[in-house]
């Protein structure tokens, strides 16, 4: 696919000279270089081929500013980097949220912390940051924002209208998403207009990724998504053993597997609970903390914590499994499997469960592409990717296991989808512990200072929440250069202000909890 | 502003009989209503705390309010970020007196492990904008240290401890 | 002087029950403390300062589950002394002439669900 696809750039895009890359070395299959006048011609034509926009991000070199744009399809792994090199003096670029509706946030996103202005962008008022801080955080050197920037920044203004009266679905709510603020323009009980405000738990990981080696990064990653860390934890290790050819051991990356499912379930478990909760049933929340204590237990004996994990290392793991930790995970696992018929008779069956969510937040495969959704959302429309079996990394392809796809693209679909998941995790973790072999669970001399070539990588894992994205630049130093995580919550956020347009607000809410969102790892 | 960078409240008790006082503090020691203030990572494990198996409900805290109007505790569980501060003061302008705050995780405490420098967006610490009674430390500190917090904080209001302190065995 | 006697316990349930409410108040006004910080009076909205005047026009939907909520409310408190009567045993007419009352009131309520009043509705000039 890769190398048709190259042969059409060259026909069909004037002047775009693009170039094979090695998968195994980079994360990605191919890498082009545009200028900012071929850039929308660039775009339409991944456009039209079905591609959708995984991530679009910015990275100082100090002479100059690199917007990177991955391009990539959703049945067969062909991703495409798209270099774009701007002035950092006047930093300008073409928008192109007109094309691709996910660009709009991550534009305004480059814009704030870089200061690339984009050219028709509707609008460039702050998204993470505020008012106090007075220059561009993520430059290299300290770049004060100008003035006429920062009159672009602060014109968030929410248009008043008659008869309309605005509500904040604060930061403060009961409900557990976390710090997400979303200003809700109500028209009685129904919502005109949603504009979610970012940035409540803006803890400033990227900047802090140039300021650390790789190890001294490693607890962050399970700050960024609290609910899936071993799924963090892996991506990172991931890249990193990609950028500097760190083999990993099989016992290591059955062990890997096995952590990472379980969590995988635990965050699904804390969904269903937190969600129920949203829609007003406290019940099943205190069933689903039930089971997640006892993941915890057999993670805790391994790991040493209980949420927050730090368990992998480059080229393995910190500590090995135990006897103890292979029959608590069997002892887990035949009491889940018992434990779905119970949350089948208690929410599944329930017809007020299913009058709040059949029909509700349906959404049409084209939106899902030009909005970049990932994870059960993307699955719930009907669109069949799972980055677990398309790329197969660490050791998932040896494992059988189904992608569960809905068929409504509505609320019950993510519903119904994330607890098949749970079963399909549950036949992953047994069948990795089947085959666990013995042997050496980290790999041999892996250096202290690592010494990664200059270059990047891009590395995908499938978190609970969806496509977990990490870009890292090196420049041969032991910390990297710039390190960019695209998240899954925070495009699968981007779908929201349109699916809850002259919707009721009651049933917004079931959309926003639909989406699993974690606000840390938007917020970054 | 105080120099605290919060407007100082001040408190205005007009009667007070000593008796009543004691049945008032124990009162209000064993109904201590918390405020969701989730923020973060912590936020997890004070719900964890909350459920089942290290239920808070038997301390008579298990009734997490969602209206600072109605609840006397504000457990500030994550990371303070300058954005949220405002948002903070606020909220706990607007609880009833008498309240309290813990402090929870050891973001809440002195800004965690965000602290770095050059950093722009971290208040390190929320005891920089409210006044804060207990601090349970961790990252995220396990469910029994935050039950340990709350008894620590009925110490405190009452002047006796609920259950007797458990010596570690290191 | 009659009069008086037989309505005397309504008197006295009146007085009691102001006093029930106001008691609580002042035992708490003066024992609780009391702070006051810069936004302890501000709307509650969920912690940002509120945007927008909220003096506008609302919804009709809401006046009318206002309004139901009244005239069913009434019918409650009609139902009232009809409960105290039945210690001193009732006839079966009673009883049907009771029915005939509450079966009036609900079609006001069948009324209402004919006519659309439990969906909510969108203004149709949006």
């Amino acid at each position: 696919m890769v190398n048709g696809l190259i042969e059409e750039i060259k026909a069909r895009v004037m002047g775009a000279e693009p170039v094979e890359v090695s998968y195994t070395e980079k994360g990605y299959h191919c890498a082009l270089e545009t200028s900012p006048d071929k850039l929308s011609g660039v775009v339409g034509f991944f456009d039209e081929k079905r591609f959708y926009l995984e991530c679009l991000l910015c990275t100082d070199y100090t002479d100059y500013l690199e917007l990177v744009y991955l391009f990539n399809t959703h049945l067969a792994p062909c991703r495409v980097k798209v270099a774009l090199k701007i002035d950092p003096e006047h930093p300008v670029a073409p928008s192109i949220a007109a094309q691709y509706a996910s660009a709009y946030w991550y534009e305004r996103e480059i814009h704030e912390f870089y200061g690339v202005l984009f050219t028709g962008h509707p609008n460039m008022a702050y998204l993470f940051l505020h008012n106090g801080i007075d220059h561009y955080p993520m430059r290299k050197t300290k770049v004060p924002v100008p003035s006429e920037d920062q009159a672009r920044l602060d014109s968030f203004k929410p248009g008043e209208e008659e008869d309309t009266f605005f509500i904040n679905l604060g930061p403060q709510h009961p409900s557990t998403h976390g710090v997400l603020r979303v200003v809700l323009k109500m028209d009685g009980e129904y919502i005109e207009r949603a504009e979610p405000v970012l940035g409540y738990l803006h803890r400033m990981h990227e900047k802090m990724a140039e300021n650390r080696t790789y190890q001294q990064f490693l607890p962050n990653t399970g700050r960024m998504d609290y609910l899936g860390a071993m799924s963090f934890n892996l991506g990172y290790v991931l890249a990193v053993e990609r950028l500097c050819a760190i083999p990993v051991p099989d016992r290591a990356k059955f062990v890997r597997i096995i952590a990472t499912e379980l969590n995988r379930i635990c965050s699904h478990l804390l969904w269903v609970g937190a969600y129920l909760a949203d829609l007003g049933a406290l019940t099943p929340f205190l069933f689903v903390f039930d089971d997640r204590e006892q993941i915890l237990d057999v993670l805790e004996g391994v790991a040493g914590s209980r949420l927050t994990y730090c368990y992998f290392r480059f080229g393995g793991l910190y500590n090995d499994v135990d006897d103890e930790f292979i029959a608590g995970t069997r002892a887990f696992v035949k009491r889940m499997w018992s434990r779905f018929s119970l949350y089948e008779k208690l929410v599944t069956g329930n017809v007020i469960f299913i009058n709040r969510t059949r029909g509700i937040g349906t959404i049409a495969k084209e939106q899902a592409r030009k909005y970049g959704v990932s994870g059960p959302v993307l699955r719930s429309a009907g669109i069949a990717c799972d980055l677990r079996k398309i790329e197969s990394y660490s050791a998932y392809d040896g494992l059988e296991f189904d992608i569960p796809v809905g068929g409504h693209g509505d609320v019950l679909d993510t519903y119904k989808i994330r607890i098949a998941e749970m079963e399909n995790s549950l036949r992953i973790i047994e069948q990795a512990l089947a085959k666990l072999p013995g042997g050496p669970f980290m790999a041999e001399k892996v250096p202290k200072k690592l010494k990664p070539p200059r270059g990047d990588v891009y590395q995908v894992v499938e978190t609970p929440r969806g496509e977990l994205g990490i870009y890292i630049v090196s420049d041969e130093s032991d910390g990297p250069f710039r390190m960019k995580w695209r998240v899954p919550s925070f495009s699968n956020l981007m779908i929201f202000p349109e699916l809850a347009q002259g919707v009721l607000l009651a049933d917004a809410v079931a959309i926003l909890g639909s989406l699993d969102l974690v606000i840390p790892e938007i917020d970054r | 502003m105080g120099e605290r960078g919060f407007h100082l409240e001040k408190e205005i008790i007009p009667v007070k009989f000593a008796l009543v006082e004691k049945v008032l503090d124990l009162a209000r020691a064993n109904s201590l209503w918390p405020v969701t203030f989730g923020l973060a990572c912590c936020a997890i494990e004070m719900m964890a705390a909350a459920m089942s198996r290290f239920d808070l409900d038997r301390f008579g805290a298990g009734v997490f309010r969602a209206s600072p109007r109605q609840g006397d505790l504000m457990i500030v569980t994550g990371t303070v970020t300058k954005k949220m501060a405002p948002v903070l003061t606020t909220l706990y302008e607007q609880m009833p007196s008498p309240k309290w705050v813990i402090a929870m995780g050891n973001c809440a405490i002195s800004g965690g492990p965000f602290v770095f420098e050059g950093q722009y967006n971290l208040v390190e610490g929320v005891d920089l904008l409210v006044p804060v009674d207990v601090y349970v430390p961790g990252c995220p500190p396990r469910p029994e240290a935050l039950l340990e917090g709350f008894l620590k904080l009925e110490e405190k209001i009452t002047g006796t401890r609920r259950f007797p302190r458990v010596e570690s065995a290191w | 002087m009659d009069i008086l006697n037989q309505f005397s316990p309504v008197l006295l349930f009146a007085v009691v029950a102001v006093l029930f409410t106001l008691i609580p108040i002042f035992i708490a006004y003066i024992l609780a403390p009391r702070t006051k910080g810069a936004n302890t009076l501000a709307t509650y909205e969920c912690g940002i300062a509120p945007y927008g005047s909220s003096w506008i026009r609302y919804s009709i939907a809401y006046y009318i589950y206002a309004l139901i909520f009244i005239a069913f409310d009434v019918d409650i408190l009609y139902l009232f002394p009809v409960a105290l009567s039945y210690t001193r045993g009732g006839a079966m007419s009673e009883f049907y002439a009771l029915l005939a009352f509450v079966l009036i009131l609900a079609l006001a309520v069948i009324y209402a669900w004919g006519k659309g009043v439990f969906t909510w509705k969108r203004k149709l000039s949006r």
